[in-house]
């Protein structure tokens, strides 16, 4: 793809977030905060039970109550399921509201609207349901276990709870396996956690006369959203228009049509009035969709030398009681397995369990947090056990540009092998992990991620990611697209790239995002950290149709011999070699508008990702290094310090990059050692910030990090991920740190102190 | 869950918030900083028709010494009593435990007469309360009481206040001679958190070093904050000496009655207590020396 040649002058630079000042001054408009006339509050009935048949249910006195406009339940609906694997209909599980049978405390049961929130709060109350319950299984063993109940039993292809299982064979694993010097077979668990995005899910839908729907809801995904409803609803996709405001953070716990959307819908169409819902924070804990709980066991294969020669991998996936994103997670988590380091033999057996719990969906890496945390705190056992430096022994594997892993994928640009020396260099790491004072710890994990997937399970016919360029004579430029900024920054990334590439200033550029009737077909939506690749890349296609427009009018204006390169900067246009030939970026149009005949000047862009292997365009890489003290009678773990050294590509906005990388490490911090949810029977009993504790401002560590460019040829002006990877290595790195200095290697997330305590004899 | 209705007040003294308290009679609420009463309406605990804040009485935050006492009017917040002198001079325990009470928002608004009359068993506040013997005054519209804070607490949400009364303000008498004291706090999950174990200690030396009054104090572990007694006894008398503290310690987990929840099980607790009041004493040593 032909770039403009000028030097880089926007991207690169540390650009404040477009939505910073009116989010920082709580003048963004979220869902919930939208009103809109003769408006009705809707409110969910969901299971109280973890499986059951639905015998009755009685809304007569719901509908009795004064102010309730509507009831609906799972007969009131067409009954037709959906699911996000679109290609697979029979992945689809999942009905909008149950008809005959609930599987989880959570499943939508009923949905009202009234004329204010409490009253609709009030009618729930008085919704009847009579349930014939059913057993019910929580564990993945016991979902496993003969006899158990079978959650999906409608199913008929499904002979146990096992909804779906990948392979990957690469080489000759039994074979390598027999060769090998040193083997090494660790199980871990890794547990369930939170999104625990600032918003709670919220919709608001307005109907217009002729039944189509407007739908501002707070999703990553406003295309799937569109399509799925449709479908479930049983009208033209085209009478959906679904509107994305302001989000606060999805983490992958938004990328579905959820049961709120359909029923606002179908209220809203039954009543011909808006209907809002949003959710309470307790609710989002209750019925939310969590990260995948696994079980996984990784066996590898080293020469003496430490090289590896082969893995063996293994995961079930405790997917909930639907299939929700769990299938993506499975194929990934696979993957993810297989990354990182030359595994010339590679096995990946993954298997995805229905349990009566709230579905697991997708969450921050997406497979990779849970996958990596075995991969790496094995390659720090087996370090430990070969007598190398944990950091030579990834050297010795580390992954490499240009290295492929048949018949999966292929590394485009890795800067891993940087990374190691960068972030070893950064913590004086030999040093360090030789002699520490007691008590402390010192400890590494890696990571590398998807920079989007390649993969077409929704079916779209559409390209994965589309935009519209309009420019004007005033100098200025408006971009549609419909990408969807959930808070990572997409708006403004998207915004550097164009301007950059049409010598803009960004601030000349209007944005419409994320509208899905008025923005080019189609986007994805944000996740699996895609949206700067694919919709950069959209972009960059954009830029390259408008400039070769403006360059004709350069040449033309300037009589330019053809050998003279056209430039784009500071909002002229000009012969790169005599810059003196050019003029500005709105004359230009307006030349161009003129030369058509009063025609605007529109262009389109679009990206797919074709023959790229099964995963992904790109990947980034990255090591980090946690250092830690553990208090031996207390066994409370302070980090102290997190180093990051990482491979993002081209580096567009470096203040975004640091952003995320904060934000990352919360979130890892918060997997590692104090995020769980608190069962019993089906039911999450910790359904607030009292009880269910993300850390804290205060609880951060000092945090340094460096970035490792590197220029990947399939990602716009160099660039990669910088979304989720970066979330994966805290909670390896913790626990070597932990182990580190105390000894216990842990292989049952979360770390507590009590775990620590009972492992070191004090408890 | 939204704020179910309720009809709101400010009287404009005591008097009569105590008569509208009355009024209501077991319908009403105090309010001070609402940081932990508007959690509770939310979660449908609390369900008053009728909150009386006390907001807009004079002088009702003061906090004042006399030559012998300190005064924490109702409505200081914790922010307010973290960072005063006298406070943080004569009563550190209690200076650090409304310092690391929630988060600043919370210590800005929160007060620690509403940290007491909740009377959660992890009240931060209560433990440092218990070691300086500190007092209620206690206002209902016949007039006056006081109550010593060790019999206010009655279980988890209970007091001794009855219908009518509400808290004027908290009496602490000024200590004579030196005293060491401080508070120990175990948040494991974050720095932002309920205490798990909550220990205060204070010790009264003679000239001789020996000890001549302790107090021990323990939160989370039991329906109430309270007292360990047995522990304090032991102390008295006996110069401190790495034996003697390691036995306190003990037998201050054994009067612990923990149990197991979200936060941390039974055994967990219990083992900290004894791990706290051992620092909570060498603190109090160093701090002697
Ligand atoms: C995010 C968060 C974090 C928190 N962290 C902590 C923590 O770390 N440690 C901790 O101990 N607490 C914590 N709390 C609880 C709470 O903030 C404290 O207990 C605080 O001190 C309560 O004071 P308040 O003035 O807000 O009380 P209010 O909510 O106003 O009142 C609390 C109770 O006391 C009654 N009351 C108040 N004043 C009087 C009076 N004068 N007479 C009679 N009754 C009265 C009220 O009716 C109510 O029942 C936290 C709360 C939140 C929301």
């Amino acid at each position: 793809m032909s770039q403009n040649n000028s030097a880089m002058k926007v991207v690169g630079q540390s650009i404040p977030r477009i939505d910073a000042p009116i989010k920082a001054t709580g003048k963004a408009r979220y869902t919930g905060d939208m009103k809109l006339p003769g408006m009705l509050y809707g409110k969910m009935l969901f299971s109280s039970v973890p499986h059951a048949s639905i015998v009755r249910i009685d809304v007569s006195k719901a509908l009795a109550l004064p102010g309730v406009k509507d009831v609906i339940v799972g007969k009131d609906t067409p009954g037709i399921k959906f699911g996000n694997w679109r290609l697979f209909p029979a992945t689809q599980d999942e009905l909008p509201l149950a008809i005959d049978k609930v599987r989880f405390i959570g499943d939508a049961v009923a949905a009202v609207a009234a004329i204010s929130q409490d009253i609709a709060d009030e009618a729930i109350g008085l919704i009847e349901v009579e349930y014939a319950p059913l057993p019910a299984v929580y564990t993945i063993e016991d979902s496993l276990a003969a006899g158990a109940p079978l959650i999906h039993d409608e199913n008929k292809e499904l002979t146990n709870n096992i909804s779906l299982d990948r392979k990957i064979d690469v080489g000759d694993v039994d074979a390598a396996f027999a060769t090998a010097d040193y083997v090494r077979e660790d199980t871990v668990f890794v547990h369930a956690v939170s999104h625990a995005y600032m918003e709670p899910c919220a919709v608001l839908v307005e109907p217009d006369t002729e039944g189509r729907l407007t739908i501002w809801t707070s999703t990553q995904t406003p295309y799937i959203v569109q399509c799925l409803l449709a479908s479930t609803l049983a009208i033209p996709e085209n009478h959906v228009r679904v509107v994305k405001p302001y989000i606060g953070g999805g983490f992958g716990g938004k990328m579905e049509l959820r049961p709120w959307d359909f029923c606002a819908s179908l209220l809203a169409r039954r009543t011909g009035r808006p209907v809002r819902f949003v959710l309470t924070r307790v609710e989002e804990f209750e019925v939310g969709r969590r990260r995948h709980g696994m079980k996984i066991r990784s066996k590898v294969a080293f020469k003496k030398d430490g090289t590896l020669i082969a893995k063996d991998f293994e995961a079930y996936l405790d997917g909930g009681a639907y299939n929700s994103m769990g299938p993506t997670a499975t194929f990934l988590c696979g993957n993810f397995g297989a990354m990182l380091y030359r595994y010339p033999n590679y096995r990946y057996r993954g298997h995805h369990v229905y349990t009566n719990k709230p579905p697991a969906g997708a969450m921050r890496g997406f497979g990779a947090p849970q996958a990596l945390y075995l991969s790496e705190t094995q390659m720090n056992i087996a370090a430990e056990e070969l007598g190398i430096d944990p950091i030579e022994l990834r050297l010795k594997n580390a992954m490499v540009t240009g290295d492929v892993i048949e018949g999966v994928t292929r590394i485009s640009s890795a800067g891993f092998v940087e990374s190691l020396h960068k972030v070893a260099e950064m913590t004086n790491w030999k040093e360090k992990r030789a002699s520490l004072a007691p008590n402390k710890g010192i400890g590494i994990g890696c990571y590398s991620f998807i920079s989007g997937g390649v993969f077409n399970w929704f079916n779209t016919q559409y390209n994965f990611a589309s935009c519209e360029i309009r420019a004007y004579s005033d100098g200025t430029a408006h971009l549609l697209t419909m990408a969807a900024d959930i808070g990572q920054g997409s708006d403004t990334v998207l915004r550097q790239i164009m301007a950059q590439d049409l010598g803009l200033d960004p601030e000349q550029i209007r944005l419409t995002a994320a509208d899905v009737t008025m923005t080019p077909k189609a986007d994805l939506g944000t996740w699996g950290s895609r949206v700067t690749l694919m919709n950069g890349n959209a972009v960059l296609d954009a830029t390259q149709k408008m400039r070769a427009e403006l360059a004709k009018m350069v040449s033309l204006r300037f009589n330019l011999n053809v050998i003279h390169e056209v430039a784009f900067a500071d909002g002229r246009v000009f012969a790169k070699a005599q810059p003196a030939k050019g003029i500005s970026f709105g004359e230009a149009v307006t030349m161009w508008v003129k030369a058509n005949r009063g025609e605007e000047l529109v262009v389109r862009g679009h990206y797919t990702p074709r023959d790229l292997g099964l995963t992904s365009p790109a990947y980034s890489f990255g090591a980090q290094v946690a250092e830690v003290e553990v208090d031996p009678e207390t066994g409370v773990v302070t980090v102290e310090k997190v180093s990051t050294a990482h491979d993002c590509g081209t580096v567009i906005n470096p203040l975004a990059v640091e952003g995320q990388l904060e934000g990352a490490i919360q979130m890892g911090l918060g997997y590692a050692l104090c995020e769980q949810f608190v069962m019993r029977d089906g039911k999450t009993l910790n359904t607030t910030f009292l009880d269910y504790k993300v850390p804290a401002a205060e609880d951060m560590p000092a945090i340094a990090s460096a970035a490792i460019e590197t220029y990947e040829p399939q990602g716009p002006l160099g660039a990669k991920e910088a979304g989720e990877g970066l979330a994966i290595p805290t909670a390896p790195a913790v626990s070597d740190a932990v182990w580190h200095a105390t000894g216990y290697r842990c292989k049952d997330l979360p770390i507590t102190p009590e775990k620590i305590l009972r492992a070191t004899g004090k408890l | 869950m939204s704020l179910p209705k309720f009809t709101y007040c400010e009287p404009k003294t005591l008097e009569e918030a105590a008569l509208k308290l009355a009024e209501y009679d077991g319908r009403a609420r105090i309010v001070a900083g609402g940081t932990d009463l508007l959690l509770g309406m939310r979660r449908g605990i609390a369900k008053p028709e009728v909150v009386i804040s006390l907001a807009r009485i004079a002088g009702a935050n003061a906090i004042v010494a006399s030559a012998t006492e300190l005064r924490i009017g109702a409505m200081a917040t914790l922010a307010e009593v973290a960072q005063h002198p006298l406070v943080q001079q004569h009563f550190p325990a209690l200076a650090c435990a409304a310092a690391v009470t929630g988060t600043v928002q919370i210590r800005n608004m929160g007060t620690v007469v509403g940290n007491i009359c909740n009377a959660s068993p992890s009240a931060d506040t209560a433990t440092p309360l218990l070691i300086y013997d500190a007092k209620m005054i206690v206002v209902a519209p016949g007039g006056e009481r006081t109550v010593a804070l060790a019999e206010f607490f009655r279980g988890p949400g209970k007091t001794a206040l009855t219908q009518g009364e509400l808290v004027k303000e908290i009496v602490l008498k000024l200590p004579s001679g030196t005293t060491r004291s401080n508070y120990q706090k175990l948040s494991p999950r974050s720095k932002v958190d309920i205490a798990i174990v909550g220990v205060s200690a204070l010790l009264a030396f003679s000239e001789t070093g020996a000890i001549r009054r302790a107090r021990i104090a323990i939160g989370s572990v039991a329906p109430v904050p309270k007292r360990a007694l047995e522990a304090e006894n032991m102390l008295e008398g006996c110069q401190l000496t790495p034996e003697v503290i390691a036995a306190v310690a003990a037998v201050a987990a054994k009067e612990a009655a923990p149990i197991t929840d979200m936060r941390a099980s039974e055994d967990y607790r219990r083992s900290m207590v004894a791990v706290l009041t051992r620092r909570a004493l060498q603190q109090n040593q160093r701090e002697q020396q």
